[in-house]
């Protein structure tokens, strides 16, 4: 398919996600087949466990899955966008080290996992995210404009900091119990979803890509560079700071949700780029299809290969993103 | 580089033993295998012990000539004197200082010492007695060979007979009754369980029950799922108490409430430190479980 055909790249992206959804609810503990799929969905039995496991954990997980995927997918597309640099993904902005080390925090210091009756790792992951994010953008801006080199080198600086941190805390605290609770959580799971957390991230993106859709145009003139995009009229810095705010947004609560799952950020983009060209129409909405869609099918992968909680998702992110990736480098160079 | 490292971590074991090995005659050694099959040269009469993990130093509190403990790791707190011990930690190991100690032998646990720390302090002329257990039964041999190694035979064995004593008077599940499903949390938040291949599995059924999980995973202790969770439906659950789970582990997953174990309330905490310690006081642990069990 050339890339002047983006609606068909579009609608291929949804019906592979739906295609996986239908999968993914068919893999767990409980055997369940289509008919039983399809029977729950029609008339939902609560006081059936395995109806209640397909509705309430299943169906969750996969629409988080997804949620994530689109999520990073989008904001690493955006970050690409807004430094101009190929190599950025949606923790340059130290959302995953400050995250990060916001669960280390949480996991060593309050055992009880509880602070006044508020459930602290998401919590704190999420405030740990915030505060490095705010720490990256003040270092990568210079009176209210954002610099795309000082905002990438402060993404790494301040990453590194929060990383160091966090292994200074866990080397004094951990024990061998709690030290695996804390790799894990950086390793990414979906295994937390639920309804009630999934309004939050799917709030997020439903809003970025609509505002987004509008300002398509705007973000492809930015890609020309920021001298020939104000050349034009564009309003740079207001733009840089609008796409900050959706990057942090959409990669905290994310990493809050389901720990920093790495690679989608990265990989997705330049497949839409691959696909449907630098600054194709369809490219946002593709981008966030295409990141569902590869998180859907590496965490299906992940129960599939090790059951029943799977492999780490970050893992088979990387497994299958890396040799990905660098075909597609090697192809486009 | 191996070398270089080695290299002054053995002439500091060398002269840190210098001062108070002086032997008149050589000294009589014997050679043994651990329960890993590793062979290893110890001194016959052993004079200066040591354990790395917490179950093997109150077995040596039990069996040893506590004047030949040298040392305590950071997680040791049985039996309280073990806390006028010297300390060297275990995780991570503090090489230097357990070089320092020169031990005649060091008593860990499988899965508790990276074997290539051990290999090194094997180099250094430390041996490394590596136990092994995956019933209660291999506790009871496993302290039998500490008192065998350490010249003291028959301390160990007064010890485990009394031991297997208290276990064969346990009361006897009634025959033919069911056995509960027990799911054993080792983390809440991810959940993480106490598998089918851990010793566990076996105090549980000493005490009347059965291990909930009765897949075996490639982890001792494997992270599940809550569908897993719920497809088990354990009858009792222990990780905590009722209502601290109950604002905490099933506040997070309300989904197990279902479970059978969370609607008849049977959510019970255990004694700190006794269930996960395959030590003399397993049989306490068995009794603490039995008791959950009949509440």
């Amino acid at each position: 398919m050339p890339a002047t055909h983006p609606g068909r790249w579009l609608l291929a992206g949804i019906l592979l996600t739906l295609l996986l959804l239908g999968l993914g609810l068919r893999v767990g503990s409980y055997a369940t087949d289509y008919a039983f799929i399809i029977k729950t969905l029609r008339h939902y039995d609560p006081t059936d466990p395995a109806q209640l496991v397909l509705v309430q954990l299943r169906l969750p997980r996969l629409l988080l899955a997804w949620l994530a995927g689109a999520s990073l997918a989008l904001s690493g597309y955006l970050l690409q966008t807004l430094v101009t640099n190929p190599l950025a993904d949606p923790y340059l902005l130290g959302t995953a080290s400050g995250a990060s080390l916001g669960a280390i925090v949480a996991y060593l210091f309050f055992p009880a996992l509880t602070l006044s009756g508020l459930y602290l790792p998401p919590l704190a992951a999420l405030a740990g995210g915030l505060l490095a994010t705010v720490l990256v953008v003040a270092i990568g801006s210079r009176r209210g404009r954002v610099l795309p080199a000082p905002l990438l080198l402060g993404g790494v600086a301040v990453g590194a900091l929060a990383a160091a941190l966090g292994s200074l805390i866990t080397f004094l605290k951990a024990d061998q119990g709690n030290l695996q609770v804390v790799v894990f959580w950086a390793f990414g799971s979906f295994e937390r979803a639920s309804w009630a957390v999934l309004g939050y991230p799917a709030a997020v993106l439903a809003g970025s890509l609509a505002l987004l859709i509008f300002l398509q145009k705007d973000l492809n003139i930015l890609l020309l560079g920021e001298e020939r995009a104000q050349a034009l009229g564009l309003p740079v810095a207001r733009l840089r700071w609008l796409l900050l705010a959706l990057v942090a947004a959409l990669t905290g609560g994310v990493v809050a949700l389901c720990g920093p799952v790495g690679f989608v950020g990265l990989v997705v983009p330049h497949l839409t780029r691959g696909l449907l060209g630098t600054a194709g129409r369809a490219n946002l909405a593709f981008c966030a299809v295409l990141g569902g869609g590869f998180l859907l099918a590496c965490d299906l992968l992940a129960r599939l290969l090790y059951p029943p909680a799977g492999l780490p998702v970050g893992l088979v992110t990387a497994l299958l993103g890396v040799p990905f990736f660098v075909s597609l480098l090697r192809k486009t160079s | 580089m191996r070398v270089s490292l080695y290299l002054p971590l053995g002439l500091l074991g060398l002269l840190a033993c210098q001062p108070e090995n002086k032997p008149t005659t050589a000294p009589a050694t014997m050679q043994v295998h651990d329960d890993l099959g590793r062979a290893l040269t110890l001194p016959a009469h052993p004079r200066r012990v040591l354990a790395l993990a917490p179950s093997l130093t109150e077995t040596l509190y039990a069996v040893a000539d506590t004047a030949t403990i040298i040392a305590r790791t950071q997680v040791d707190d049985y039996p309280a004197a073990v806390l006028r011990k010297p300390l060297v930690n275990s995780y991570p190991l503090d090489m230097e200082r357990l070089v320092a100690l020169h031990p005649d032998v060091v008593f860990t646990i499988e899965g508790i010492t990276p074997p290539d720390a051990a290999a090194r302090l094997g180099q250094l002329g430390i041996p490394v007695y590596y136990q092994k257990y995956r019933r209660v039964a291999d506790v009871l041999r496993g302290i039998n060979d500490i008192g065998r190694l350490l010249g003291r035979p028959a301390q160990a064995k007064r010890l485990t007979d009394s031991l297997q004593a208290q276990l064969n008077g346990l009361a006897k599940p009634v025959p033919g009754a069911a056995r509960p499903t027990v799911l054993a949390l080792a983390s809440a938040d991810p959940i993480y369980v106490y598998g089918q291949n851990t010793l566990f599995t076996d105090e549980i059924r000493l005490a009347g029950g059965q291990n909930a999980v009765r897949d075996t995973f490639p982890q001792p202790f494997p992270a599940l799922t809550r569908e897993y969770v719920l497809k088990m439906n354990p009858e009792v659950l222990l990780g905590g108490r009722f209502g601290k789970l109950d604002s905490t582990f099933f506040k997070n997953n309300p989904e197990l409430r279902r479970t059978r174990a969370y609607q008849t309330r049977r959510v019970y905490a255990t004694t700190p430190n006794l269930l996960q310690r395959p030590s003399p006081r397993i049989v306490e642990a068995v009794r603490e479980l039995q008791a959950l069990l009949r509440k």
